[in-house]
């Protein structure tokens, strides 16, 4: 982030004693390792300064736009599993069919598609032929489908591949056959003995795209005017707002770092091995 | 695992939906729905140097005078008449009868507490440089305030079209945090919720003096991305957008749900030429090489054919909408026989190379292409440039306050909505300004004579002159004032306005 912030606080006919007055008012004139202590010592307290730019603390603002973001990536990621779990599995099951075929070419296609793009062209059918949901904002069940389906179906390709894999390769293994000869039913075979194994690295991978899925909802805010914190940090970003950046950067890691550990606590609770090893 | 990831997905679902917030109590047909790129900064107008808070100021505020759209002649709006008594003293009378949403009366004491609060340095406001020639504001009566100016000061009446009157109560009472989330204002609209970054809620004050708005809710969308705020003009989301850009106009007037409406706006694009040499020797120093450069560039064709019409030729930086602008003055026409002998004579039979600054499209739509238009035709009589482009308007205006520019640059000034050829030619055109890059003591003597009386009849001669010499010295490459175009919902009546604030209460239904 280059440039000076005073630049965008004061009208551009301001004169020089202007400036050095603002820049005197944050504290941009002392030197880089007192203002670095100044950050440190009050970030740890949860104090992150104020927005240069609203004049509000940073904190309250990235805190109230913290939910919307989150909805909004949960809902993806509930979009991206109920496209990729059933697709996944079907393929694998039906390996090297028209059926996998079919799933390949919609994860490649999905893959392929910029969120960008797919949010405009979802906004043009849905909203502006078929006037069937709104086209932006927030507020009403119906304001989450587009959005969430967008973000979804970013994350759903990558998603689906992996399930397929894990699903193919669990479904050669020797505790199959046993399940199998058990007389198990093969619906069960798949969902309890299968599905249950090939989840392992399908939510290992989850966890660690959640990152991606942040940074997807950028775009995905960007374009539903959603008022996210990914939207807050871009706009902040532009308006050279360092106390909000800073404190946006901090708590998105925090999130990530959070669903890391829920997504390692996971895999234990469905891979005993994992618990006690 | 499935009955987790349902439970899962369930509790998902829940939470989403158990944010969502009332919706208000409104209907379609009694709101009209305007939407803008990004949010202000606060309710707080003369703290802000958005445009979105000066829009917003003049649908809950009021000013002391305001612009008539149709004549663009600056008439009353709470002061209903003013008079010089001296050069230094204006004397403004008060329309009576008038409340603030909260109830209390306005009077005078609320004028000169709103200007003492902008003009305390303490308060740190940033309008304060627009009205520090007032020295004082003084109480007459209820309804009579004098002002007290540092010296003669032709812009006043001008310049009471930039501040809204706030409370004494709340300003004494509430205090400046409190004002920055809360406005009380006397005029056509009040605040009834600010949901930050995503929309206000307006609703008509049905206790306000002058004519009644027609739609009694006002939903103001922030909607950043420029395709969507199309797309939901088009499905019926939004009535009234801005700044839409030029190739996207077919596509608003084919939907059948919307049209665009356009108008000249208060800003001029110009390419500064580095004649006071600020970034070090360069052949724009020379008075030839300056006037061929403007002989060179076909900017009427440009205008039409890269622009698509939305531009207004000048011969000068005045905008034709500013006072003081002189239509008698004729813009250069292309002529790159006599431009190549300019450039010989200069000392330049070969032409010769040189660096052109450009920056990202924010504020002049189409700049990119503009530029490279006016490049290929000032390489066409020998003056080749090498575009730097710098993207962020931030670095960029650094670079030029830093002496470091380019001999071209490009650069386009917005006047702060002072309708005046003061309000370019000190700030951009005066020796030693931070970004002026033209010295001329002669023009630097007249903006003086300018602004030192109130004689417009005078101040008008001034400013030909001033524009004479400046077209005649060729100061920079003159370019055009900017068209702005608005999309406007096919449910409403509206037209785009010419001071670029978009005033809500004057918008009416369509008739069937």
């Amino acid at each position: 982030m280059l440039g000076d912030p005073v630049l965008l606080l004061l009208p551009q006919n301001a004169g020089k004693e202007e400036f050095a007055r603002y820049h005197r008012l944050l504290g941009l004139d002392q030197p880089l390792y007192v203002q670095y202590w100044k950050f440190a010592s009050a970030a740890v307290r949860g104090d992150f300064g104020k927005s240069w730019y609203a004049d509000t603390p940073a904190f309250r603002l990235v805190l109230e736009r913290m939910p919307a973001t989150l909805y909004l990536t949960l809902a993806g990621l509930v979009v991206a599993l109920v496209l990729a779990l059933p697709l996944g599995i079907l393929a694998a099951l039906r390996r090297h069919s028209w059926v996998d075929s079919l799933c390949t070419a919609l994860a490649v296609a999905g893959q392929a598609t910029p969120l960008f793009w797919l949010g405009i062209m979802l906004i043009i059918v849905f909203a502006v032929r078929l006037k069937a949901l709104p086209a932006s904002g927030y507020g009403t069940w119906q304001h989450f489908l587009l959005p969430s389906f967008c973000l979804g179906a970013a994350l759903a390709p990558i998603t689906m591949r992996l399930v397929r894999s894990g699903v193919i390769e669990v479904m050669n293994m020797e505790f199959i056959k046993t399940a199998r000869a058990k007389g198990v039913s093969e619906p069960m075979v798949v969902i309890k003995h299968a599905f249950r194994n090939a989840c392992i690295p399908v939510i290992t991978v989850l966890g660690l795209q959640f990152g991606q899925l942040l940074g997807g909802a950028i775009i995905t805010e960007t374009v539903f005017a959603w008022p996210g914190v990914a939207t807050l940090t871009v706009e902040s970003i532009r308006n050279q707002d360092f106390p909000v950046v800073q404190c946006a950067v901090i708590l998105l890691a925090l999130v990530i770092v959070t669903v890391n550990l829920i997504v390692d606590l996971l895999v234990g609770v469905i891979d005993p091995r994992i618990r006690t090893g | 695992m499935s009955r987790m990831l349902a439970v899962g997905a369930i509790a998902v679902l829940v939470t989403v939906l158990g944010v969502v917030p009332d919706a208000p109590a409104q209907t379609k047909d009694d709101t009209v729905v305007y939407a803008i790129q990004s949010d202000m900064q606060n309710w707080d107008p003369p703290n802000s140097v958005l445009r979105e808070s000066i829009i917003m100021g003049y649908n809950v505020f009021d000013h002391l005078a305001a612009r008539d759209l149709k004549t663009g002649k600056v008439g009353p709006s709470l002061a209903t008449s003013w008079r010089n008594l001296d050069d230094t003293t204006w004397e403004v009378k008060l329309r009576p009868n008038v409340k603030f949403h909260d109830g209390t009366k306005f009077t005078a004491r609320d004028v000169k507490a709103t200007f003492d609060r902008v003009l305390n340095p303490e308060n740190k406001i940033t309008a304060r440089g627009n009205h520090a020639k007032i020295k004082s504001v003084e109480v007459v009566d209820e309804g009579t305030v004098r002002f007290k100016t540092d010296g003669p000061y032709p812009l006043f009446v001008e310049r009471m079209t930039a501040l809204v009157m706030q409370s004494e109560k709340v300003i004494k009472e509430k205090g400046h945090e409190w004002m920055q989330e809360n406005p009380v204002g006397t005029g056509p609209y009040k605040l009834v919720k600010w949901t930050r970054k995503q929309e206000h809620l307006l609703v008509r004050n049905d206790d306000y003096w002058g004519p009644k708005p027609a739609f009694k809710y006002v939903r103001v969308r922030i909607i950043p991305e420029q395709a969507t705020q199309i797309a939901e003009l088009m499905a019926g989301g939004v009535d009234i957008i801005k700044a839409v850009p030029p190739d996207q106009m077919d596509v608003i007037n084919k939907s059948g749900a919307a049209r665009t409406s356009t108008s000249p706006i208060l800003r001029t694009a110009f390419l500064q030429l580095d004649q006071a040499g600020r970034a070090g020797k360069n052949p724009f120093q020379h008075k030839r090489v300056r006037q061929a450069a403007n002989l060179a560039v076909d900017i009427d064709g440009i205008i039409k054919h890269v622009l698509n019409g939305l531009g207004d030729r000048t011969a000068t930086t005045v905008n034709p909408m500013a006072f003081g602008f002189d239509a008698n003055l004729k813009p250069y026409k292309q002529d790159a026989a006599a431009a190549k002998k300019l450039l010989a004579d200069a000392g330049y039979p070969n032409g010769f190379e040189v660096g052109f600054l450009t920056t990202a499209p924010t504020v002049e739509p189409a700049l990119p292409q503009t530029s490279e238009a006016i490049s290929a035709d000032l390489a066409k009589v020998g003056i080749r440039t090498k575009q730097r482009y710098v993207g962020e308007v931030g670095p960029f205006t650094n670079l030029v306050r830093d002496n470091k520019a380019d001999p071209i640059f490009t650069w386009s000034w917005g006047y702060y909505s002072i309708f005046d050829a003061d309000a370019i030619l000190y700030d951009v055109m005066k020796c030693g300004e931070p970004y002026s890059y033209y010295c001329n003591p002669a023009l630097d003597d007249l903006i003086a004579q300018g602004r030192s009386t109130l004689d417009q009849k005078k101040r008008l001669e001034i400013y030909a002159k001033a524009q004479k010499l400046i077209h005649d010295d060729a100061a920079y490459l003159f370019k055009w004032g900017l068209r702005g175009v608005w999309g406007i919902s096919n449910r409403v009546e509206y037209e785009a306005p010419r001071d670029e604030v978009d005033r809500m209460f004057v918008v009416t239904p369509r008739k069937k």
